[in-house]
């Protein structure tokens, strides 16, 4: 039986708009005029002008450094590209003898020329790697280049970090950072920015005059050159240590942002270890994984210096392959030829998250940035996994 | 090249739940997914040393094993195993009553408790309240009843006579109906923004089902992120003989005699009997296939509709670097709002200068595991009840309005509720409407689907799945939000169950295909 309860008011009669409802939902249904459906939302196309899944641009001009040359890439026509958040990457798609890769790199241009259809990146040489080298020798102004929406969570957070950064800054390392001091000076983002960058000697300093001319109009951005090979009056000599950090740091709280090669990062760590900052006030860009994985803790031996066979599947396709230990496993799917997923390279984003279906990998702890679940589920990110077994992967798609 | 019974489109709550159930039924099922990780908003991601919650605050029908909710026989059912964490009160709430006193209460779960509670708030609520809950039970009982493949009048006017007479009515009307105090009501109001539709326009058998199953059953939450939730489906998706791909959007529907028979990718083409889609019936039916196969009858209900989205999400997930005690966090989830007259507060949330609703959340305090020991997880939320303001921002002010309005939520948080969390930020990260379009690509980054208010509110929908879902003979399902159960985590999941019933039956082994 019905509980009685009671309910002022109410009566049969609303028993009959209960019995009613879908016919009411009908009938309004059917008197609404018949329109096409419009599938097209602002909201929506202001996200995917953002975050598009690529960016398919043209090498528009190349600056020659000395070791090094910065890419102007964008649309020809002028239209903008997505804008981003001084201190992004982008994950730029290459193609060389057979191998399908990408590498991520710093933004170094003004998010105010986004607006003009254009970025910089600046690629150094590296005498150990591959990617760097065959771009410098091989881009040309007026090739095609995809690369991927701005990415990365390396830029200032009002809410989160100090008013003052002191920025660290190695080698190409100042890329990031040169975008910050632009959008500083272009009103986009407002801090107080010292960057302490080390360099070899004076003649090897990437962007020094872009630099000096951003602090001379800009009072809010400083810049402090530490040359490790060469004495100069009016610079420091040697690395960045913890002195010189607190020679040039306000006296209140303030954020480090570090941004360099393994080796600068390795030194830094022991150096603002020496600081006593909390450690929300210390944030790296993409800490490269590991060249040296046999070395850490943990790692099998008996994988050292062997390779591996990799099977990988997505849907059904199906390949077959090498994998050498001492490399991740996203470098053996890019020598394969095989595309697949990658922005970080770096085990943070997680693009290329895959699912390991047979065999076993070593992953450095520094690097891992997976899900709880995942870990516990077998995904692993496999542009920072280590094959030390035969392996079976499924990795997902693609967008570039 | 393989060919499915079934594909299903997007791994939200409902694509998970409907892959799983066709697999029960013994189909070959393909379930694809345009982003890299499963779940739509069930899902997490990592920020220095926190994984954040992006959406679920609290996941109503779990329950427990001795007295399972829906969700939890479900997850039985179908052989997924999630670690939960019971949410112990149901909410605190800052606010200001009708009669412009203030707000601060704090409800516990469990129905004695609550009510006892809620009058001690509001002295002499409790048989009005008393009756609330019976009024509940009889809904539910009633509504389970009548959802059967047949029912008989005689007994739903003899047993279940008042489900009748506030079946189609909004929860003021009833309220008033029961002889409600008020405060009381200002109170027990708190729930409407998990419906996204305020009490005025909210259908009361949708809010009591919520509201009885919060209350009584408590709430639950998974200890890491609903990324668990979602790895732990899609795990299960694979033994029983499903394929996922990750990264595989679908662009465009594949039609063939009037009928769809798959999907094209950014992969290739693949094939099937029928298709079910997580996806917005707007973008289904506007974007994803040749219009001259859209029924006539989706035409004008997507015309009826009139693109009324529900609830574009704004959060802000902030990793702090000390424990919830030595913050002084005691609380779950504190819903601080300017008002507790929902039909104001809901006009209040049309434009971001007047939005001052606030759902603050601590998962550390009922789950141990939410983030390393001294530190803790927070998120603020709110929604938007229009979208012309954040469809006309430009990208060059978009990054500064996210801080403000975080900034915005963060002070108020301080000046109402004491909480002074903003010095102990580690990692923060802001979704606005455009963050949810982007990673869901929902209709301006709506969370809800269609409002689920006046003539098609869930009861109408779901007494309409023959209009809706069986008349037509499509081969193309949509599912999620939008569909007949309307929004949240668990009801997804039973609107997912409840379409791949019916696909099954038309097109699965043994249909009328």
């Amino acid at each position: 039986m019905s509980k009685k309860i009671k309910l002022q008011g109410l009566s049969m009669k609303n028993a009959l708009d209960f019995k009613n409802l879908p016919l009411t939902r009908d009938e309004i249904i059917n008197n609404t005029p018949l329109k096409e459906v419009d599938g097209k939302f602002a909201i929506n196309e202001n996200a995917k002008a953002l975050h598009p899944d690529r960016q398919d641009l043209v090498i528009l001009d190349i600056i020659d450094h000395c070791d090094a040359k910065t890419f102007v890439i964008g649309n020809a026509d002028g239209k903008p590209v997505a804008y981003f958040r001084a201190g992004q990457y982008l994950s730029v798609s290459m193609k060389f003898e057979g191998s399908i890769l990408t590498r991520p790199y710093s933004i170094s241009s003004s998010p105010k020329w986004a607006k003009e259809g254009k970025y910089a990146v600046t690629i150094r040489r590296n005498p150990n790697g591959y990617a760097a080298d065959k771009a410098l020798d091989n881009f040309k102004v007026g090739d095609a280049v995809t690369v991927s929406a701005p990415e990365g969570n390396f830029y200032y957070e009002e809410l989160r970090d100090a008013k003052d950064v002191i920025a660290l800054a190695g080698g190409s390392g100042i890329t990031p950072f040169l975008s910050m001091a632009y959008a500083i000076r272009d009103g986009i983002e407002d801090f107080n920015l010292t960057i302490i960058f080390g360099s070899r000697n004076y003649d090897s300093i990437l962007f020094r005059d872009e630099l000096d001319a951003i602090a001379s109009e800009c009072p809010k951005v400083k810049v402090v050159h530490v040359l490790s090979d060469e004495e100069k009056e009016g610079f420091e000599k040697g690395f960045i240590t913890a002195d010189i950090i607190k020679k040039y740091a306000p006296e209140g709280v303030y954020s480090i942002f570090m941004c360099g090669p393994e080796a600068m990062y390795r030194f830094a760590d022991g150096e603002i270890a020496k600081l006593g900052l909390e450690r929300k006030y210390v944030r790296k860009e993409l800490q490269s994984v590991t060249k040296n994985v046999a070395s850490l803790p943990g790692y099998p031996a008996e994988a050292e210096g062997k390779t591996f066979k990799c099977k990988l599947v997505r849907g059904e396709e199906v390949y077959e392959f090498d994998a050498r230990s001492d490399e991740p496993v996203l470098v053996a799917i890019e020598r394969a030829g095989i595309q697949a997923p990658s922005r970080c390279r770096c085990g943070e984003c997680g693009w290329c998250r895959s699912k390991l279906l047979k065999g076993d990998v070593y992953i450095p702890e520094s690097t891992d940035g997976r899900r709880w679940a995942d870990k516990e589920n077998g995904y692993i990110h496999p542009c920072a996994s280590f094959p030390v077994s035969d392996l079976e992967i499924e990795v997902p798609g693609y967008y570039y | 090249m393989k060919k499915y019974d079934f594909i299903v489109v997007g791994s939200g709550c409902a694509g998970l739940a409907a892959s799983l159930e066709l697999l029960t039924k013994g189909h070959k099922v393909l379930m694809i997914e345009q982003h890299n990780i499963p779940g739509g908003a069930a899902s997490g991601f990592v920020r220095g040393r926190f994984e954040f919650e992006p959406s679920l605050h609290e996941l109503c029908s779990v329950g427990t094993p001795e007295n399972p909710g829906d969700v939890l026989k479900m997850m039985d059912r179908f052989g997924v195993k999630v670690k939960w964490n019971q949410i112990k009160d149901c909410f605190r709430i800052i606010s200001v009553y009708s009669d412009g006193s203030p707000m601060d209460v704090t409800l516990p779960a469990g129905k004695d408790a609550f009510i006892e509670k809620l009058n001690y708030y509001v002295p002499g609520c409790k048989d009005s309240i008393e009756n609330m809950f019976a009024l509940f039970d009889e809904v539910r009982r009633g509504l389970e009843y009548a959802g059967g493949d047949s029912y008989s009048v005689a007994v739903l006017m003899l047993k279940y006579l008042n489900l009748l007479k506030v079946g189609a009515q909004d929860c003021l009307t009833v309220f008033k109906a029961l002889g409600m105090p008020q405060k009381a009501i200002d109170i027990i109001s708190t729930y409407w923004s998990y419906l996204g539709v305020d009490m005025a326009h909210l259908s009361f058998p949708h809010y009591a089902s919520m509201v009885s199953s919060y209350v009584t059953l408590g709430a639950a939450i998974p200890s890491h992120t609903s990324h668990e939730i979602s790895v732990a489906m899609v795990e299960r998706i694979r033994e029983l003989g499903g394929d996922v791909i990750f990264n595989c959007r679908a662009e465009e529907f594949i039609f063939e005699d009037g009928k769809c028979k798959g999907v094209k990718t950014n992969l290739g083409e693949f094939r099937a009997d029928c298709v079910l889609a997580n996806i917005n019936p707007d973008l289904i039916y506007g974007n994803m296939m040749d219009k001259s196969f859209v029924p006539e009858r989706e035409k004008k209900l997507s015309a009826a509709r009139n693109r009324n989205m529900s609830a574009r999400m704004f959060t802000t997930y902030i990793g702090l670097n000390k424990s919830a005690e030595e913050l002084g966090i005691k609380d779950y989830s504190i819903f601080i709002s300017g008002t507790s007259d929902s039909v104001k507060e809901y006009e209040s949330l049309k434009k971001i200068d007047t939005n001052n609703y606030e759902i603050f959340l601590c998962y550390n305090v009922d789950n141990p595991e939410a983030s390393p020991e001294g530190t803790c997880i927070c998120s603020f939320t709110t929604f938007y009840a229009d979208g012309e303001e954040w469809s006309n921002v430009t990208d060059e002010e978009y990054y500064k309005l996210k801080t403000k309005i975080a900034k915005h939520f963060l002070d108020t948080l301080k000046e109402k509720a004491g909480l002074d969390l903003a010095p102990y930020i580690e990692e923060i990260s802001i979704a606005t409407p455009w963050t949810f379009a982007r990673y869901l690509n929902t209709p301006e980054g709506c969370v809800y689907g269609y409002e689920a208010s006046d003539w098609d509110n869930i009861i109408a929908r779901s007494m309409s799945l023959k209009s809706d879902y069986a008349d037509y003979d499509l081969g193309l399902l949509p599912i999620g939000a939008a569909g007949p159960r309307g929004d949240g985590y668990s009801s997804a999941y039973i609107t997912g169950m409840i379409v791949a019933g019916i696909a099954d039956k038309k097109y699965g082994k043994g249909g009328n295909n």
